[in-house]
């Protein structure tokens, strides 16, 4: 899977304002840490204060001036990534192996993994490693219920790091992280306790045995009354769904295997904000498809799919196992945009189900499932 | 590039991923796609041929064609041709309406209608 030229991974550190992005980078980035990693920063807004508490890592920061990295300055990251490229290639700057991307509180990932993607010369030197979203534990729920961007950013999340734990209530605390949890299942949820608390937060890849554990061959249950104030948590489990109280450690989450083997089977739980009743539409729920994919069915599938529907799937992220394929494949979307699809050594056992966690804005499940099913047997039968 | 007829591989839109399948190559696997989506753009009129192993082309029976490059602008662009969207949560209802779709087959009352609509489309529609 690793490439024998040099491209280098991203990684995209979002979150709402003052949630403590730069804090976060802070407290990692220094000394050995920050060794081989140039990061860049996004300022929004006539003050930019966020340059000022990285602190060592400022040598190797490019700030971006135009304000928020949305759709309209994709050029300005372009532009900013490829100087940043060509610096290390002149030898200008040090021979750094990542990056680490800060975004405004204010920005949406899609646009910037857009950019990452899509932009020929970009692609060819970087690869999103992983989305990592800050969640200010004090505030989510505010932003929850006023920001559309606190949910894009939490949606596109390949791990939801909480901050300012330490002022939170600890009751408050786990029901943030449940529905996180809930919100994202995809997502790996981490409470960040301490400063000197430092871990693999940033530069873990997305894609990860890790993964693996969470999707592979286990069905979702719900944990039991995620109260997170501020949220409405309404949950259903269908009546062949177990759960087994015992949860994943440290994941917030309830996961149990189901005894019978259904084609679809699903576990899902809606978040809403009350007051704002345009989110109440937003679901996530997973997919499970027992028997192998016909690949190029899939992708008829899905690129109609995202063709028509795409502005309403905030993320699809899982493992398909593919007919007459021993490697289970990664699929991971934001919106309309998906990532080069790669392919793992091995399943982590010896179940080979496919696993799909959808976060859909107006989507429903049935409809997605039916959908797929249609397909499926459509293209089952011979031609006429 | 193949090496034998000098073809692109077809860009990096991630439908064109090859999974490392025995005999799997990116020349089979197009042409594959293309009469997987004819089976889907017959029933509208519209055709899809692979255009050197680097783009599709779209045709309508009324002459109009246009050069694509990925699955993901092939069907955007065939809504365009025919004036109406391509939902795939409505095409193929018509498949498991033997017997008669019982509760729990039964898609929300929202999507029964649009389904009911697609389908006529298919029967009546005329490509523009």
């Amino acid at each position: 899977m690793s490439p024998s030229y040099d491209i280098l991974p991203v990684t995209l550190v979002t979150g709402f304002l003052g949630s403590g992005k730069s804090t976060l980078l802070a407290d990692l980035l220094h000394g050995d840490a920050a060794k081989d990693t140039a990061v860049l920063i996004n300022e929004f807004g006539e003050v930019g204060l966020d340059h000022l508490l990285v602190g060592e890592v400022n040598a190797r920061t490019v700030l971006l001036d135009n304000g928020c990295v949305c759709c309209s300055i994709r050029g300005e990251l372009k532009e900013a990534l490829a100087t940043l490229f060509s610096q290390r290639a002149r030898g200008d700057l040090p021979p750094f192996s990542r990056v680490v991307l800060e975004t405004t509180g204010l920005a949406t990932p899609a646009p910037i993994i857009a950019t990452l993607l899509a932009d020929p010369v970009i692609r060819s030197h970087y690869a999103l490693n992983a989305t990592v979203t800050v969640v200010d534990a004090l505030n989510a729920a505010q932003q929850r219920a006023r920001h559309p961007e606190w949910l894009a950013q939490v949606s596109a999340a390949d791990r939801l790091v909480i901050s300012k734990s330490d002022l939170a209530d600890p009751a408050n605390l786990a029901a943030l992280a449940r529905a996180l949890a809930e919100l994202n299942p995809a997502a790996e949820v981490v409470i960040r306790a301490s400063a000197s608390e430092t871990g693999d937060i940033l530069f873990a890849p997305a894609i990860s045995t890790d993964l693996m554990r969470r999707l592979g061959s286990v069905q979702r249950a719900l944990p039991s009354g995620a109260a997170f104030p501020g949220f409405d948590s309404a949950t259903s489990v269908e009546p062949a769904t177990q759960c087994n109280g015992a949860g994943d450690e440290g994941s917030y989450r309830t996961w149990s295997r189901d005894p019978a083997s259904l084609a679809h089977r699903r576990a899902v739980s809606s978040l809403a904000a009350p007051d704002r009743p345009a989110s109440q539409d937003i679901v996530s729920f997973c997919m499970q498809i027992d028997e192998p994919i016909d690949w190029q069915v899939f992708t008829i599938w899905f690129t109609m799919l995202l063709n028509r529907h795409g502005d309403k799937i905030l993320r699809v992220k899982g493992l398909l196992s593919i007919a007459g394929c021993a490697q289970p494949a990664v699929l991971h979307a934001v919106q309309h945009l998906v990532h080069p699809v790669l392919h793992l050594d091995a399943w982590p056992d010896a179940q080979r189900t496919s696993t799909l966690v959808f976060i859909t804005e107006g989507l429903a499940r049935d409809s997605v499932e039916t959908s797929f099913a249609r397909f499926r047997q459509h293209f089952e039968e011979p031609d006429h | 590039m193949c090496g034998m007829c000098g073809l692109l591989g077809g860009g990096n839109h991630w439908s064109n991923t090859i999974p490392p399948v025995k005999g799997a190559n990116a020349r089979s696997q197009r042409l594959i796609h293309v009469a997987l989506a004819n089976r889907v753009l017959a029933s509208y009129r519209l055709r899809l041929d692979d255009f050197h192993g680097q783009s599709f082309v779209l045709s309508s029976p009324t002459g109009a064609s246009e050069l694509v490059g990925d699955f993901g602008q092939v069907w955007r662009v065939a809504e365009q041709m025919l004036g109406r969207p391509l939902d795939p949560l409505t095409l193929f209802y018509a498949d498991e309406a033997t017997p008669p779709p019982t509760p729990s087959s039964t898609p929300p009352s929202g999507d029964r209608a649009a389904a009911t609509t697609g389908h006529r489309f298919a029967d009546n529609q005329s490509a523009s």
